[in-house]
């Protein structure tokens, strides 16, 4: 056997040539601007030159004897005439050039000062582990001040860098110098190391002058092939074109310079080669024109080779391609099993499995080898044990072959049945987007998979496609199998309970069977028997007479343990059953008792996908996930089985309401319609009641709408209450299979409100929608309400109204996949390095301890129960533990838990005692208790290496695509304007300093809070009120007479917002007098003022402050839990809780940065956690998700001490790694950056093993051998 | 931050504000060793973070933080702190 040896990349060192080095890795110097010749020859010393490697399939290279595939290509390089600055390091150059000396390159600072700051960075760098960026900065802003220098006191002049590459020298006599490249490599020369390590440079690996190039390399011809066009016709490479321009004016300068051509042309040329240069290496750089193809397009150069999603970082090295995978169309196939996959025999026929030939499979193996590749089990290659690889393509007696198979050969045979496949489909925005399927081989072209998989990879039927893998060592097979199998990944690791379940007609199925009137002859009861391969006692039929029937109920019970116990409610019945001995007419009390379905329906509330604490989950947790796995796969051929027996459809004519609901529908909408021209009529007359808070055209509106709404409501409940359990598509609703109410009400009753960015339709024409009504008609009808159901029809401008909503759902859908994609993205970036280390802690890659425990309490939400550890209710009911008389006493059980203290949570221990002491256990049943809910807690621990920053930025962005992008105004008239949804999370992630609808929530002190006129009192004086808004509208006067500025004050605005003339009377404004004559403000500039200055005093009056907080719109009293709150639009969280009446210990902002400067980074920290969590449970009856995975995000967020974006302005961009933050933004910049500092990547994160190629130090890939050999340790 | 305005209130009475204490010079070393961290592996938290100026932080300190927790009821986090 071969032995595999590798070697793992420990780093990656970043730096500058030296003109030196270039020439010595160079092997020829390339002075010809051309390629080949006539005879397609590369030209000896031109660009394509045999020495930098070979193109061509069977030549060899000149340098190394290699053909194309094994030589790795050779450096050349080109003598510049001249220096000439590198783009890249500008402004490195630049910086340089300001804060080092013109003639002695000493850094600024005078020595003292420097020896004060060595010892400063020294001690940083103790302390701290690395110096940060911002001692350097404040290094060079020391050296920045002085204008002559403090060693060889030469004055320094201003020097100014016109973009891209010229730099100028301001004299101080006024003469303005340019500086050529040779002088800024003279003077970049002088400065000395040490003051260059001061400034975060590393001179060893970076000196600043081989930052201006004397000597160009030339990339090998790998870097830049040529192509051969179908004509004939060769191609070059972009990278070529420009060396070829480099070359011709470097060697047309070099003759200048020989020949002694005036200085004039010279520079010129000089120009022309910076030009050339500095396009050759970034083709984009702003202040000159980019570099063209004859064709017109710009030219495709170094930078823009790396960066971007087209770039080599992200399409080549964070992405990969790769062999033995498949892609065609997906269909559903319910008689697989969930852990199955059918692939198509002729993709089986050219994927392979390598197996090696051992003395048990040799006769099988010799058959695969006969077969060879065209014959289905067959075989593609045989590697010989000397490491020859032969296609059995090739071989003419396969025969033969066979015959000298033995022990050691390795024979690449088709794939089949049970071998292992990872299945995927895009976009992978969870981990259960891939998982481990085992392979059934089928007739036809397309990949076939269960329909209960299709919820985690997001999958239908109408045309997606999708990918599999064929893992190829013994290592990745066997983890494909113990971690990736479909069975492990039912519980979902973004919240805790199943992600995969049954779905749509499986649920309408299970209703219908486990309904009370169904009853099953012998026939359709063995039927049914049969499909789930049942193999027991046969349940005595529940009717015996006149013919054997059994009940639904009995089928399904079959499926179920016998020792399985479980109440839970239905999704048919609405009302909240809480007692398993409660009767429902809708058999909504779901009861089994010791593994028999005793009452109740089975529905989505029992059996569904992404659903929490079902009566399938509780399989899942007590059974584990293998027989969860068996259960849903005889479950789904029995429902299936089931409902292609019975026939299940739905026709038009059951969306026919009776005439009668008719008749009440439109009675409701004409109701509707009156209110609302009662409303407009209201409006018009001016005796319409206003919105606190808003505009009276806004309060017509929201009262309108407010009002269509409701209307439109109680015609779907007149629907839904006319049509019975009798219509199918009632079924299907009420079971949860497909559809809402709010379907079935479009489809029967009317479609309601049409409407466009929140409002009702307005746009269009001129103060109307559409050409058919008058103007500024305010009616239901003319602005887009729809009382046409889909069963009715639309009329024409029905239709059109509808067709504008319409467009705007795709036109959302499309911007919000958009938003959150990128959003997803910066999640992994900046979590990707984290991972749980074997002493519990979570660290990033880099050894620094985000959290002490995951999540606080170690506890993996995919091996957790809905987000607990332990079910304590369900494990005392499964130990089937009763009270006692003699409970121990508090200090007996207080000492019992005691022992248990370090190895449970707080949480676990407060709970089991209270639950002890309420079900009065005895010691030794509390003992017994406390011992299992250790044990399940212990087994729901995070294992070491788990990836959790991955899983959380996945938990986080995947329901990204599902949350609603715009703000959705409620039609209630209370509600207030909160962002909420994608928005309101990208806000988050962020870190804005100000969220785009600031609010407060104000609790008050127990003097104010019962009372609704002293809370009133205190919301009066929250709000910010200036001389605008109690100035009469308009009345204000410029007496140019008297020099003076008067406003007119409106006594009622005044009365509205609280404000006494007290208040008017303490004003005060900077360098003016202001009287209050009781009507009139009048403000008197102390010294006098032409017309303009008194313009500006007009300004300032109106913005002068009278009362209440800065940054407080507007306030609201409600009454939330028994107690007067205040709801403030607007805040100013540090102001506000000092205003007297306010409770600063319960009042809350989500402005988060005014929380991180008032009370500190851990409330931020705590904010953070609480606005996300608001954001994920304000969404249409909530996303489910984990706390862990919000507190991971704001632990990392607020790690350093203060708040950090989730993006490259923060978490990611603070990474110690350049690989890593090139791979993600700004790629050139971080790389530039990196070789400058000479920073070594040690390639310790995700993203930077994956673009070296190896495998990452994370999960599997973190264990690692710790040992010492006793060998080497005596040493 | 912090120093331009008088805070009139304890700021650890406001519920979103976790105990903060400093440790001992033998609880640092303890806490070290027990997790083979240098202090600056720590998470961290500047000196004029309300809070730590509140306890009379100085950088180079780490504190105990307990915090209140949805998952364990009660958690504890240490951060160092740092200048700024």
């Amino acid at each position: 056997m071969m032995l595999e040896t590798y070697k793992r990349i420990a780093g990656i060192k970043f730096g500058l040539l030296s003109p030196h080095e270039i020439r010595k890795m160079s092997v020829v110097e390339i002075r010809t601007p051309d390629t080949y010749d006539e005879d397609g020859v590369p030209i000896p010393s031109g660009l394509m030159d045999g020495r930098l490697g070979t193109l061509e399939p069977r030549q060899r290279c000149a340098t190394c004897g290699n053909t194309a595939a094994m030589c790795p290509g050779h450096f050349g390089h080109i003598e510049l005439a001249v220096p000439i600055v590198h783009v890249g390091f500008v402004k490195y150059i630049y910086e340089l050039l300001t804060i080092t000396c013109r003639e002695c390159g000493r850094l600024l600072i005078p020595s003292d000062k420097i020896e004060k700051l060595k010892e400063k960075m020294e001690e940083l760098k103790k302390s701290l582990g690395e110096v940060p960026k911002r001692f350097f900065d404040s290094v060079k802003s020391e050296a920045k001040k002085r204008s002559e220098c403090p060693y060889c006191g030469s004055p320094q002049y201003r020097i100014e860098l016109m973009k891209p590459t010229t730099f100028y020298e301001h004299q101080r006599e006024g003469g303005v110098i340019r500086l050529d490249a040779g002088t800024i490599r003279s003077r970049l020369e002088r400065i000395p190391d040490d003051d260059l390590r001061l400034l975060g440079y590393d001179p060893s690996s970076a000196r600043p002058e081989w930052a201006i190039l004397q000597v160009l390399p030339v990339p090998p011809v790998y870097v830049r092939p040529s192509i051969t066009l179908e004509t004939g016709i060769r191609s070059e490479d972009d990278l070529t074109h420009k060396l070829v321009d480099i070359i011709r004016i470097n060697e047309r300068l070099k003759e200048a310079i020989a020949s002694g051509a005036p200085t004039l042309i010279r520079e010129e040329l000089s120009d022309l080669l910076q030009y050339h240069v500095t396009t050759y290496i970034d083709n984009e750089a702003p202040g000159i024109p980019p570099s063209r193809h004859r064709s017109g397009r710009a030219l495709k150069t170094l930078s823009q080779r790396l960066k971007g999603k087209e770039g080599r970082f992200r399409l080549n090295l964070t992405g990969k391609r790769v062999d033995f995978s498949a892609r065609t169309v997906i269909s559903p196939d319910p008689n697989l099993d969930i852990n199955e996959v059918g692939v198509p025999i002729d993709i089986a026929k050219r994927l392979t499995v390598s197996e090696k030939v051992t003395v048990w499979n040799l006769e099988e193996m010799k058959k695969l080898v006969i077969n060879g590749p065209d014959v289905y089990p067959g075989a593609l290659y045989v590697t010989r044990p000397d490491g020859r690889k032969i296609r059995l393509d090739f071989v003419a007696d396969r025969k033969k072959l066979a015959e000298s198979l033995e022990p050691g050969y390795i024979v690449e045979r088709h794939i089949r049945d049970g071998d292992i496949a990872l299945f995927n489909r895009q976009p992978s925005l969870h981990r259960i987007s891939i998982m481990a399927h085992r392979i059934k081989v089928l007739p036809y072209k397309t990949f076939r998979l269960h329909l209960a998989v299709c919820i985690p990879y997001n999958a239908d039927f109408d045309g997606d496609e999708m990918n599999l893998h064929i893992p190829q060592s013994e290592e990745a097979r066997s983890e494909a199998r113990l971690l990736m199998q479909v069975q492990d990944q039912i519980i979902s690791p973004r919240y805790g309970a199943p992600i995969i379940g049954s779905t749509r007609d499986f649920l309408t199925a299970a209703y219908l069977l486990t309904r009370k009137d169904t009853y099953l002859d012998k026939r359709e009861f063995f039927t049914l028997l049969a499909a789930i391969d049942y193999d027991g006692e046969i349940p005595p039929p529940a009717i015996k007479e006149p013919e054997p029937l059994w009940t639904g109920k009995q089928v399904f019970s079959l499926l179920l343990p016998e020792d399985f116990n479980y109440f839970g409610r239905a999704t048919v019945c609405k009302h909240k059953h809480t007692s398993p001995d409660e009767e429902c007419p809708l058999e909504g009390v779901v009861v089994v008792r010791n593994g028999q379905l005793v009452k109740g329906v089975i529905d989505k509330n029992s059996i569904g996908a992404e659903r929490a604490e079902t009566l399938y989950h509780r399989i899942v947790r007590d059974y584990g996930t293998g027989f969860a796995a068996t259960f849903l796969n005889k479950l789904c051929r029995l429902l299936n089985t089931f409902i292609t027996m019975r026939g299940f459809s739905f026709s038009l004519d059951e969306l026919n309401l009776p005439e009668k609901a008719k008749e009440s529908i439109a009675q409701i909408l004409r109701e509707a319609e009156e209110r609302v021209q009662k409303l407009i009529e209201e409006y018009n007359r001016g005796t319409l009641r206003r919105i606190p808070g808003r505009t009276l055209e806004e309060s017509l509106e929201l009262l309108i709408m407010n009002e269509l709404s409701k209307a439109r409501e109680r015609c779907d409940e007149v629907a839904s209450t006319s049509l019975t359990m009798s219509n199918q598509g009632i079924i299907m609703v009420r079971c949860g299979a497909r559809g809402s109410e709010l379907n079935i009400g479009h489809m029967t009753a009317c479609l309601g409100q049409q409407s466009v960015r929140g409002r009702r339709v307005v746009c269009g024409y001129l103060d109307r929608a559409l050409p058919h009504f008058k103007w500024g008609d305010q009616s239901p009808k003319a602005r887009g309400f729809i009382e046409s159901s889909f069963y009715k029809g639309l009329s024409p401008i029905e239709f059109f109204f509808h067709s504008m909503a319409g467009r705007e759902g795709l036109v959302d859908t499309a911007v919000r996949t958009q938003q959150s994609g990128y959003m997803q993205r910066r999640l992994i970036h900046a979590l990707e390095y984290l991972r749980v280390e074997y002493d519990g802690t979570v660290r990033t890659t880099d050894g620094e301890v985000v959290q002490l425990r995951y999540g606080e309490d170690g506890v993996d939400p995919s091996k957790s129960d809905h987000g607990k550890a332990v079910n304590l209710q369900r494990l005392l009911e499964r130990m089937s533990l009763k009270g006692c008389e003699t409970p121990p006493t508090p200090e007996e059980l207080d000492e019992l838990l005691e022992k248990y203290r370090l190895r449970l949570t707080p949480y676990y221990i407060s709970e089991l005692r209270r639950l002890i002491i309420d079900k009065r256990l005895s010691l030794e049943d509390a003992r017994k208790l406390i011992e299992a809910t250790v044990v399940e807690f212990e087994n729901s621990q995070v294992d070491p290496g788990e990836a959790v920053g991955v899983v959380t930025a996945q938990s986080i962005g995947e329901p990204g695509t599902q949350m609603t992008l715009r703000v959705f105004h409620f039609a209630g008239v209370r509600e207030r304007d909160v962002t909420l949804g994608l928005p309101r999370l990208i806000e988050i992630v962020d870190a804005r300093k100000k969220p785009s609808t600031p609010i407060m929530t104000v609790k008050l002190d127990e003097e104010h809070r019962f009372d609704r006129d002293k809370a009133l009192a205190v919301a009066q004086s929250l709000v910010h009120t200036a001389i605008r808004d109690i100035a009469a509208k308009g009345e204000y006067e410029i007496d140019l007479d008297n020099g003076v500025v008067r406003v007119k004050i409106d006594r009622v605005a005044m009365k509205n917002r609280g404000v006494t003339d007290e208040d008017l009377e303490r004003l005060t404004l900077p360098n003016t007098t202001i009287e209050f004559t009781g009507d009139e403000i009048v403000v008197k500039p102390k010294s006098a003022m032409d017309l303009p200055g008194l313009k500006k005093l007009v300004d300032k009056t109106m913005k002068l402050h009278v009362k209440g907080v800065p940054g407080i719109k507007r306030v609201q009293v409600v009454e939330e839990g028994g107690e007067w709150i205040i709801q403030v639009d607007g805040s100013n969280f540090s102001k506000v809780i000092q205003v007297p009446g306010v409770d600063p210990t319960r009042t809350m902002t989500n402005n988060l940065y005014e929380i991180y400067e008032t009370l500190g980074i851990e409330a931020a920290r705590n904010a953070i956690i609480k606005e996300a969590k608001e954001v994920f449970e304000g969404i249409g009856g909530g996303l489910d998700l984990d706390i862990r995975h919000l507190m991971l995000v704001a632990d990392i967020m607020t790690l350093t001490g203060r708040i950090r974006q989730v993006g490259r302005h923060g978490v990611t961009g603070e990474k110690s790694s350049p690989l890593a933050r090139a791979a993600f933004e700004i790629t050139v910049s971080n790389i530039v950056d990196a070789a400058v500092k000479g920073i070594m990547d040690e390639l310790k994160g995700v993203t930077e093993n994956i673009i070296a190629g190896q495998d990452m130090k994370v999960g599997t890939g973190m264990v690692d051998i710790y040992m010492t050999p006793s060998s080497s340790r005596e040493r | 931050m912090g120093s331009s305005q008088k805070i009139r209130f304890d700021i650890f009475k406001h519920e979103l504000v976790p105990k903060h204490s400093i440790l001992s010079k033998d609880e640092v070393e303890d806490l070290l060793r027990r997790y083979h961290v240098k202090k600056y592996q720590l998470a961290k938290i500047m000196a004029r973070d309300p809070a730590a100026v509140a306890i009379g932080a100085k950088p180079g300190d780490v504190l105990r933080i307990v915090r209140r927790s949805p998952t364990a009821g009660l958690a504890v986090f240490y951060r160092f702190v740092v200048e700024g």
